[in-house]
């Protein structure tokens, strides 16, 4: 790679105004260093996504079918959507207002635990699978410490129809990575907040209601939105946790996605687990569109 | 800056910390329980270390996570250098294409990944690594991304150009010198990421680390939550060392100058 200062002022200049021939030839030649990075991701990433659409709408015999999708919506695997979005949202509620609590707390300790935080926070993030069903089995299970020593205090966590197998059990779970995540992302908004402007608002004669209204909420609803995106989509694709976690129980899109195609209990279904793995990647994509509309009319209205 | 605490951050904290500790603290106590319970002991972690295939399955791992960070230094340095310095225009571009795979489940992505790729692909282990590369690209893009934000790249480039060091040079001893804890950040990401990942790994049908704890766990609980410990402790214990070592490992004089 070789970039020489000339050029940056050069690509400075073309980047204002219409651009003549010779500087639109400059401008292909600026994207020659960035052709690693883009060979690496068209293949790697948009080579295999290319293979997944084409396979959902294939049948055994290699036909062109839409019957794959029909068959995404009915039964099990319609549901599977519901179930699965409906678990998503309400853990990445939870993560993200429980996350968002802790995070301002957080923020007003000394810079070094506020790292050793960030630390625990980044291991805790990552933990998922067989391990962390472990943890919740030993913790929240029915022989589980916790589960006895609530019993001694006189809460039975097992009176009513909870078990860490049902959905609400996953979303506990589930708030083990994803609380950590939202402190994790969610920190460093909060860290440009400045005193001053608490100060600017005080003296203004603004009460505590109003600097939080007219101030925080505007200043960090899209960092809090954004984030609570991410946390949907780790929670909507977790599959290990899952895996370890329910046994089939419980219907989620990965999960059956999963049962298809490691092929052990029906057969010939690869395709129907390609429809399901588009109908995901469609409801991603659904909800980063909602985001980006959101951000946008919050913007318009400031 | 340092402020006070107030009741409700307190109360806020304490309930956090019960919940994160109690589960690692009841699955440490089922680890030591031996003799169905009778008596407590280390007996389940020696049982880990004896395990068939433990320390292979740790290795593959430990390649793939080293193989995974070679590739996000070599491939996302470079380019996130170029561009704050002459790509800016193609900035946007990048940055969107680096937040596709949070939109595409894992799940998919292992589907895709096993019907494209050639069978010269799919023959080794390591095609894992290039797969990691792809989903910490959020994570490593941002990371790096806010750190050159941080620092007068141009001014040390012009400096380091004018003092005659080639653009290689100048990327080797002055541009990640001077954003190494950013370049940290990523590579620690990257290393996590391949430590812990189960879903393409079980997929692709690969034996690494967490599927071999997985299969391990079947029909062996106390050892298997005796594995979890020793995974989750472990993890936190060189998380902690990078976190809080001296500073003069964190960062350096170039960093401490420019800001």
């Amino acid at each position: 790679m070789s970039i020489t200062i000339a050029k940056r002022t050069d690509s400075l200049k073309t980047g204002v105004g219409p651009l003549h021939f010779a500087q639109r030839v400059s401008s292909f030649k600026s994207l020659l260093p960035l052709f690693p990075f883009f060979a690496f991701v068209a293949y790697f990433l948009l080579f295999p996504l290319t293979f997944i659409v084409r396979d959902a709408f294939l049948d055994n015999d290699g036909k062109f079918t839409f019957s794959n999708f029909e068959e995404c919506f009915k039964g099990v695997y319609g549901h599977s959507f519901f179930v699965s979005i409906q678990l998503s949202l309400i853990s990445a509620a939870i993560g993200a207002v429980a996350g968002a609590l802790i995070a301002s707390a957080i923020v007003k300790t000394g810079t070094k635990s506020r790292r050793a935080i960030a630390a625990t926070a980044s291991v805790l993030a990552n933990t998922g699978g067989v391990p962390l069903a472990f943890m919740f089995l030993a913790g929240f299970g029915s022989e589980g410490l916790v589960t006895k020593a609530l019993k001694f205090l006189g809460w039975d966590l097992y009176a009513g129809s909870f078990t860490l197998f049902s959905a609400t059990g996953i979303v506990l779970v589930y708030s083990f990575f994803q609380i950590p995540l939202m402190v994790l992302i969610y920190s460093p908004a909060l860290e440009n907040v400045k005193p001053e402007w608490r100060e600017a608002s005080d003296s203004l004669g603004g009460t505590k209601t109003t600097y939080f209204l007219r101030v925080t909420v505007p200043l960090l609803f899209p960092a809090f939105l954004s984030t609570s995106l991410l946390l949907f989509a780790n929670s909507f694709s977790a599959y290990a946790t899952a895996r370890a976690m329910t046994s089939g129980t419980l219907p989620l899109m990965p999960l059956l996605i999963g049962n298809l195609v490691d092929g052990n209990v029906i057969a010939n279904q690869q395709h129907l687990g390609h429809a399901m793995a588009v109908c995901m990647v469609g409801v991603s994509i659904i909800v980063m569109s909602i985001y980006v509309l959101v951000l946008r009319f919050s913007k318009v209205k400031r | 800056m340092k402020q006070r605490l107030n009741f409700s951050n307190y109360i806020v904290l304490l309930a956090a910390s019960a919940f994160f500790i109690f589960p690692m603290v009841a699955a440490f106590e089922f680890s030591l329980r031996i003799n169905e319970g009778k008596s407590y002991g280390f007996a389940n972690y020696r049982w880990v270390f004896a395990e068939d295939g433990f320390a292979t399955n740790l290795g593959v791992s430990f390649r793939l996570a080293l193989l995974t960070a070679i590739c996000v230094l070599v491939l996302m340095v470079p380019t996130i250098v170029y561009l704050h310095l002459g790509g800016a225009r193609w900035k946007r571009l990048v940055e969107f294409v680096c937040l596709v795979p949070l939109v595409v489940p894992v799940i998919s992505f292992a589907l895709g990944v096993g019907t494209a790729f050639p069978t010269f692909l799919q023959s080794t282990v390591y095609e894992l690594s290039f797969l990691y590369v792809i989903v910490s690209l959020p994570y490593t893009y941002r990371a790096l991304d806010v750190g050159l934000s941080s620092i007068p790249l141009l001014t040390l480039v012009e400096a380091s150009r004018a003092s005659g060091a080639s653009m290689r040079q100048t990327l080797m001893y002055v541009i990640i010198p001077t954003i190494r804890t950013a370049v940290n950040g990523a590579i620690f990401l990257a290393v996590a990421l391949s430590l812990g990942e189960f879903t393409l790994a079980v997929l692709l049908h690969w034996d690494t680390f967490p599927t071999w704890i997985a299969n391990v766990s079947q029909g062996h609980i106390l050892n298997a939550i005796a594995l979890s410990v020793l995974s989750l402790f472990g993890a936190w214990i060189v998380v902690m060392i990078f976190a809080l070592a001296p500073k003069s490992l964190r960062s350096n004089k170039i960093q401490e100058a420019t800001k």
